[in-house]
């Protein structure tokens, strides 16, 4: 089947320099396809480089060297031409504060070309979707952080625009409004519309993306589905045992297998290790020293194959 | 079009919200058009002569009040921007479908219509209060200069607000320049009548530009081939301040 890249990334370095300081390379060449209708995570930790990948794709940065096209146009050369075929949360919390949030949708409705018509009618429906009818004609300045935050995301869904970007834009959120959020974001994608998006949580990138790319230091350590994420670097396995009693020495006894990570909850013991013998060998161990009460092996999370891709970079380049 | 208009919109949505600001817009010049001017006016005795011509101090006022509205206009205006950079909406207005020229064309729409309003008042008061007499023939020109005064400040001052970060910097910038730039002018004397290093940077002020054109057209007072100098070098001031502060507004992000 052909598929149609809605944003293409080619080379695209980004170096901030300040009188008396040394350059900031915030992205060193990074390249990246984004298909049409794809819900799409930029992943990384702090300092990563996401933002200023957003910032360049929504014009607000200009790029120092490679090409962005959104839409089939470059965002150095028709701006403009991007604009209108974007939305975006850029910034944590951007509201009109002074206005409320019935005015806060009439303005960003104008900006977008709407009738105040069709802003009524679209604002009914996204006040719906997002539980915002009672906080209409609140001002955006009495809104708790994550009202504002839920205010300026669905904005976004007032429009129909083909490309969104989403700068985190469930953090702050409670758990209701983070799901109403995620749900929102996978209804608009099933409409056709491509939602970029960044997220500290790896959990919601793994529910919400179809594919991603992991950036550490300005520079792509990984990308694609997140099955093929996962997979990436070793093939890590993550081993779920519950013990009857706690073992004084269990850590020690864990710590034999060299694990990529452990955490315990009461008398369960969350351990990522290598790869699938390794895993199949400790249940097994647990079993004959009479240790174990319950376990599970899964295939390690996109958080598991993050921490392990960052950590062999870190590793290599050290 | 619409871009522009959409940003009129929601300067108007903004503004409505604070009716103090907009009480402070509207009271500032005319009480400097009251209290000061009344009280120059009887300090100086009843009238001064300027270009061969006897006019009092409220007449000859009058203009200088008219540019001080412009430039306190400009100076909201622009100071928007930082509230809006506070807030992180500027950023977000940046991805809007618009050019960034439109978004200050829209704002400068928006401030003109206020300078308007503020204007017409302050030229009925001095009519009614003062028995200041306007040419009504110039009315229109009148309004036009006052809008265009007030966008070359604007663009001016935005350029001083996307360089600034903070607003603190910004306050203490525009209030002390102010002072220089109001007293380094023909705002509230004709400046033939200041000393030699005072004049040369009066005659440089792009203030005493504006006021004397401002004072032209209420009074009549003025040479009329410098008015046409001190016209065209504003407007020159305006376009430069525009080109600059498009391609500031970018490099502020």
């Amino acid at each position: 089947m052909a598929t149609t890249n809605i944003i293409e990334v080619q080379n695209l370095s980004k170096i901030f320099t300040r009188r008396k300081h040394s350059p900031v390379h915030a992205l060193n060449c990074i390249s990246f396809k984004v298909e049409k209708g794809q819900i799409f995570g930029l992943l990384g930790p702090n300092g990563a480089g996401k933002s200023t990948t957003i910032k360049i794709l929504t014009t607000l940065l200009p790029p120092t060297s490679g090409t962005a096209r959104v839409c089939g146009y470059e965002v150095l050369s028709q701006g403009n031409d991007v604009r209108k075929h974007i939305c975006a949360v850029v910034q944590e919390n951007a509201l009109e504060i002074y206005l409320s949030v019935r005015n806060n949708f009439r303005t960003f409705g104008r900006f977008h070309g709407l009738s105040s018509k069709e802003i009524e009618r679209r604002m009914d429906r996204v006040c719906e979707l997002f539980g915002l009818h009672e906080y209409l004609n609140e001002s955006g300045i009495d809104l708790s952080g994550g009202m504002k935050r839920r205010v300026q995301v669905a904005k976004m869904f007032l429009v129909d625009k083909p490309v969104v970007f989403l700068d985190e834009a469930t953090t702050g959120m409670d758990t209701f409004n983070k799901r109403t959020t995620i749900e929102a974001i996978r209804e608009e994608s099933h409409k056709g519309r491509t939602i970029l998006l960044t997220t500290h949580l790896l959990d919601e990138a793994e529910s919400l993306c179809d594919a991603v790319v992991i950036i550490n230091h300005g520079s792509i350590l990984a990308q694609g589905g997140i099955e093929e994420i996962k997979s990436m670097g070793l093939q890590l396995y993550t081993v779920s045992l519950t013990v009857a009693s706690e073992p004084a020495a269990m850590l020690q006894w864990i710590d034999q297998w060299k694990p990529v990570s452990v955490t315990r909850a009461q008398n369960t013991f969350t351990i990522t290790l290598q790869s699938e013998v390794q895993a199949l060998e400790m249940v097994n161990a647990a079993r004959q020293a009479k240790i174990l009460h319950q376990f599970e092996i899964t295939r390690a999370s996109l958080e598991d194959a993050f921490i392990e891709l960052i950590d062999k970079k870190a590793g290599s380049t050290a | 079009m619409k871009p522009v208009l959409a940003v009129v919109y929601r300067e108007y949505l903004i503004r409505r919200t604070s009716l103090t600001w907009m009480f402070f817009d509207v009271m500032v010049p005319l009480l400097y058009l009251l209290l000061f001017g009344v009280a120059f006016d009887r300090a100086l005795g009843t009238s001064f002569v300027i270009n061969g011509m006897t006019i009092r101090y409220n007449d000859f006022f009058l203009g200088g009040v008219l540019s001080m509205t412009c430039f306190g206009n400009a100076v909201n205006q622009s100071y928007g921007f930082f509230i809006d950079r506070d807030n992180g909406i500027f950023y977000e207005h940046l991805t809007y479908p618009l050019t960034r020229g439109q978004l200050l064309l829209g704002k400068i729409l928006f401030q003109g219509l206020m300078t308007i309003a503020q204007a017409s008042m302050t030229l009925l008061v001095a009519v009614i209060v003062l028995n200041v007499h306007i040419q009504l023939i110039m009315l229109p020109i009148i309004f036009l200069a006052a809008v265009l005064g007030t966008a070359g400040w604007f663009f001016g001052l935005s350029n001083v607000a996307f360089l600034i970060r903070r607003n603190d910097t910004f306050n203490m910038a525009i209030n002390a320049s102010y002072f220089v730039l109001m007293f380094s002018s023909s705002l509230f004397y004709p400046i033939d009548q200041i000393p030699m290093w005072l004049r040369i940077p009066a005659l440089l002020n792009p203030l005493t530009w504006h006021a004397d054109v401002m004072r032209y057209l209420t009074i009549g007072i003025g040479n009329g081939s410098e008015i046409i100098v001190q016209c065209l070098l504003f407007i020159g001031f305006l376009f430069l301040s525009f080109k600059v502060a498009v391609r500031t507004i970018q490099r502020s992000t």
